[in-house]
């Protein structure tokens, strides 16, 4: 009967047995062998080559250059002080620094963790010189981008990093990996996908102690592919030169095919330091406070002021509210209710052209009480404003054209003191540098409307893309006669935009001086377009609390004094 | 009545032993940790083994329970040796070292133990409807005695330390005891308050033995550590589906990610290599073995002859199961090694001498 019991209890145990073997082997199988080929086979990324980026006459913007990281296998580490001693001695970091370096990054015993990037063929030398004596440490090349021209155009071109986590989560269908250097903001970013090409790796067998037994598979990495972009390295320096440590943007585009020949945000950062792995300096860059590493030119919506007189003016030609003779007495003061709107000066009769030469508000009131919001709205989106001009740079803004409607206002209505404020460029309204300048090519080419773009070619290819127009639906007169006063700032005496009248050029523009919350100074605008013998240029120069538009006409004078010196005019 | 006891239980065993042998090459050929040379060591032992096997089938099995207690005796002092000068290995001092040969008198206790309960158990004439023996007197003669004679044993064992072999030591005890007439209703009430100790015997552990426990408890505490080898161990059971990698092909054991693979987790080298169909083919070899040995016991008349029996079904059983469970992630990792696959010599020897034991009686089971 005992012995009955027994072996019932051994049959039992034996069925389980076999019933957990069966789960374990047949039904699960597949989830263990899984794991076990998971267990064996390691990836090693090897990383493509970035493209390089080219200005238009073929100098290098971004460029890559042989760099040397100290890695340290965790597993193979006899005495950490020791190794760290060494570091110090070679690297000059401080032992503690590398002693939380290494405790943060370790992850597995095997897994090699970086101690510190980029360093010097010296110091690299030095370190495979000892390897016999720390094993555990070891080198590995890889390619580090660089930006020849530094601060020069960074937020045009960006940077680039290790994939963060944010963005890893987006891009992991595209085939990044944690280890994947990709591009931050600029041309870096918006062509990324061209640029980086396509990383290779080594599919190898470890075991358990993270050794390489074989090589299983091997791919090549494909190089990433050039590109060639618009700018001219020349005008970029000068540009930069020219705004020097003030805030502000310049832009400046060919009319003819909106390519853009110079774009400058200022103050600007150095995209190497990124790249070097200067944490501490990078974290500054982003907690200054004039921010630099923001792209005023296509992010930063700011007042137009009276550049927007332009739009004001094409819209009552265009909807028949005015003509070329119409003309309104300025006096220095507008009344409204009891409140007075002012005007820079006593102007007296004034005409279209010389309203918009000597940019009178009296007589923009006049036009945004005769055209009303509606009319306002429509003709300042028309011609692009509050819109993005899907220039091939991540991160666009749109700005704001306030409207009946428009969120911003809410149930609030319309007072008359807000058209007028309106009708000038204040108040709600808030544009990029870059939809100004837009605006004044549209103006330009009498309605035609090009695409600003940067890429010129993508490896050998011309990139046709952009090459389409829009036409702006505006009377073929009103852009006549706005040209006219705009002609008219620029080569009368008593134009806003007289200082930027050069010898043998046909300049045309309009300036603008915009009011800015609280006792900050005012914003300065100057944004036109130029007509030389090589070609069409539409520029923008924004100040940021410059001051007077003057300051921004000047600037503007200088800069197309040298474009014309260097035959680009 | 099955007349060829013998043959199966020499079929079964040989059949154990050649997939173990296949196993071990396969599990020391490539091994950074071990020399492949412990291959052609197990080897020898199996035709050591296999002859001394033969050979006590010839000789009779009384013999043993004349020296049962002085074997006893002879092994107690064996392992106060070991605690007081023994080999140590893997932070353990089980091994002894005589001249070249060292072996593990913990190995030697399992078949002494079965050997002297199997004597003191079948010594006791079975209690009589008028005896003047009271019950406290039949608990300490059935229960107290025998228990301390096993703990000596035991805690001797458990000292090294050696925590499988003293579970396993108590285990041939509970089984052993449950094969003589002790009664239920004593037996029942013995293992509830063996329950009731648990946490007692909790403090008694080493740190490491507590790691291993609570890591059975969830592997995942610390993968890395502890939790590693249940952990590679199942992935390659796992991985092995139901024909296996190969034999030499198996990508966890031959790229080191499973430790004590020649030892302790040898069966799950025959899992990833041979997959379900070889694991089966274990598992079905030992519960033929056990099964014989249980025919065996059915048929004996002499109550020493059964006794050792049952102990043996109950060793062979209880480190088949606890050895494969271990190695599947369904018992902590105590230490266990699986009959006749496991590397270890001494454990080798035992296990022969007692399937010579079986062979004998299986023959001599009609003689009375």
């Amino acid at each position: 009967m005992r012995l009955k019991i027994i072996r019932i209890s051994v049959i039992i145990l034996f069925l389980l047995i076999t019933g957990d073997l069966l789960y374990v082997q047949v039904i699960r199988g597949n989830y263990y062998y899984n794991l076990s080929k998971n267990n064996r086979v390691r990836i090693v990324p090897l990383g493509s080559w970035r493209g390089l980026i080219f200005d238009r006459n073929g100098v290098v913007l971004a460029d890559n250059r042989l760099g040397y990281n100290v890695l340290i296998t965790p597993q193979e580490v006899k005495d950490l002080n020791e190794v760290f001693a060494f570091l110090e001695d070679v690297l000059g970091i401080n032992e503690k620094k590398l002693t939380t370096t290494y405790q943060n990054k370790k992850t597995a015993p095997f897994a090699p963790i970086v101690l510190k990037e980029n360093i010097s063929r010296e110091q690299a030398l030095m370190i495979e010189e000892n390897r016999y004596r720390f094993p555990s440490l070891f080198v590995q090349e890889n390619f580090e981008r660089v930006y020849p021209f530094n601060d020069i155009g960074a937020h045009v071109l960006g940077y680039v990093g290790k994939v963060n986590r944010a963005k890893l989560e987006k891009l992991k269908e595209y085939g990044y990996s944690p280890q994947s250097t990709v591009g931050y903001t600029g041309v870096e970013e918006y062509y990324d996908s061209f640029l980086r090409g396509v990383e290779g790796g080594i599919q190898i067998e470890v075991n358990s102690r993270g050794q390489q037994v074989r090589i299983l598979s091997f791919k090549d990495p494909v190089q990433g592919q050039n590109i060639t972009l618009t700018l001219d390295s020349k005008i970029q320096t000068a540009m930069r030169d020219l705004l020097g440590d003030s805030r502000g943007v310049i832009i400046a585009m060919d009319m003819d095919n909106g390519e853009i020949l110079g774009m400058v945000s200022s103050p600007s950062y150095d995209p190497n330091l990124f790249t070097t792995g200067d944490n501490q300096k990078a974290a500054a860059l982003m907690s200054k406070n004039n921010s630099p590493l923001f792209n005023r030119a296509i992010k930063g919506a700011f007042p137009p002021g009276s550049v927007f007189k332009v739009a004001m003016a094409l819209a009552a030609l265009d909807f028949q509210k005015i003509k070329q003779q119409t003309s309104f007495i300025c006096t220095g003061t507008y009344q409204v209710g009891d409140k007075a709107f002012r005007c820079t000066h006593a102007h007296g009769n004034q005409n279209l052209i010389e309203a918009i030469a000597h940019s009178c508000n009296i007589y923009f009131y006049h036009l945004g009480q005769m055209l009303g919001v509606d009319a306002m709205n429509r003709y300042a989106q028309e011609l692009g404003l509050g819109n993005l001009t899907l220039i091939d740079l991540p991160y666009e803004q749109e700005g704001n054209v306030p409207g009946r409607f428009s969120k911003k206002r809410g149930a609030q209505r319309w007072y008359m003191g807000d058209i007028l404020n309106f009708a000038i460029g204040q108040g709600d309204l808030l544009t990029t540098p870059l939809q100004l300048l837009r605006m004044m090519a549209i103006v330009g080419r009498e309605g035609d409307d090009v695409q600003p773009h940067l890429i010129k070619n993508i490896g050998d290819e011309l990139v046709t893309k952009y090459s389409f127009f829009r036409h702006v639906a505006i009377d073929p007169t009103a852009y006549q006669l706005v040209n006219k006063g705009l002609r008219a700032a620029v080569n009368t005496f008593s134009g806003t935009a007289n200082a930027a009248d050069i010898h043998g050029l046909f300049v045309a523009g309009k300036t603008g001086t915009a009011q800015t919350s609280g006792n900050q100074d005012t914003h300065a605008w100057f944004v036109g377009y130029a007509i030389g013998e090589q070609r069409k240029i539409a520029f923008c120069v924004f100040l940021e609390h410059g001051g007077s538009s003057q300051n921004a006409t000047i600037v503007a004078r200088s800069l197309l004094m040298r474009l014309q010196e260097q035959k680009y005019l | 009545m099955r007349r060829d006891l013998d043959k199966t239980i020499w079929l079964y065993t040989m059949l154990i032993m050649g997939a173990g042998l296949i196993a071990l090459y396969s599990a020391t050929y490539q091994n950074p940790r071990v020399p492949h040379k412990i291959f052609f060591d197990q080897l020898i032992g199996a035709g050591l083994g296999l002859s001394l096997m033969f050979y006590l089938g010839r000789i009779s099995y009384r013999k043993f329970y004349d020296v049962a207690y002085v074997f006893y005796g002879i092994n107690i002092f064996l392992l106060c040796l070991v605690l007081w000068g023994g080999r140590e290995a893997l932070g353990a001092q089980r091994w002894l070292q005589i001249g070249a040969i060292s072996f593990q008198p913990s190995e030697l206790t399992k078949l002494s133990l079965i050997l002297m309960l199997g004597r003191y158990f079948s010594n006791r004439r079975p209690a009589v409807t008028f005896t003047f023996l009271s019950r406290t007197q039949k608990i300490i003669r059935d229960l107290i005695f025998p228990l301390i004679l096993t703990g000596v044993t035991m805690s001797l064992v458990f000292k090294q330390p050696d925590l499988g072999t003293a579970i396993l030591l108590f285990g041939i005890f509970m089984i052993m005891l449950f094969a003589t007439d002790f009664e239920y209703k004593y037996f029942f009430m013995f293992f509830g308050l063996l329950i009731c100790c648990v946490p007692f015997v909790w403090h008694l552990l080493h740190p490491y033995q507590k790691d291993r426990l609570l890591v059975f408890l969830n592997p995942n505490i610390d993968p890395l550590g502890v939790g590693y080898t249940i952990i590679q161990s199942k992935i390659a059971m796992g991985s092995g589906q139901l024909w296996g990698k190969g034999w030499l092909a198996g990508t966890q054991s031959q790229l080191n990610f499973l430790p004590e693979r020649h030892t302790d987790f040898i069966f799950s080298v025959i899992g990833e290599e041979w997959g379900f169909i070889g694991t089966l083919f274990i598992v079905y070899c030992f519960f033929m073995l056990i099964n014989c040995a249980l025919d065996i016991a059915n048929q004996v008349n002499d109550p020493f002859g059964k006794l050792v029996t049952v102990g043996i079904v109950g060793i062979l059983a209880l480190q088949a199961v606890i050895n494969i469970g271990m190695v599947m992630g369904l018992f902590p990792v105590v230490g266990i090694t699986l009959p006749f696959v496991s590397y270890g010599r001494s454990s080798f020897l035992i296990f022969t001498i007692m399937m010579g034991f079986l062979l004998n009686l299986s023959k001599k089971r009609t003689v009375f």
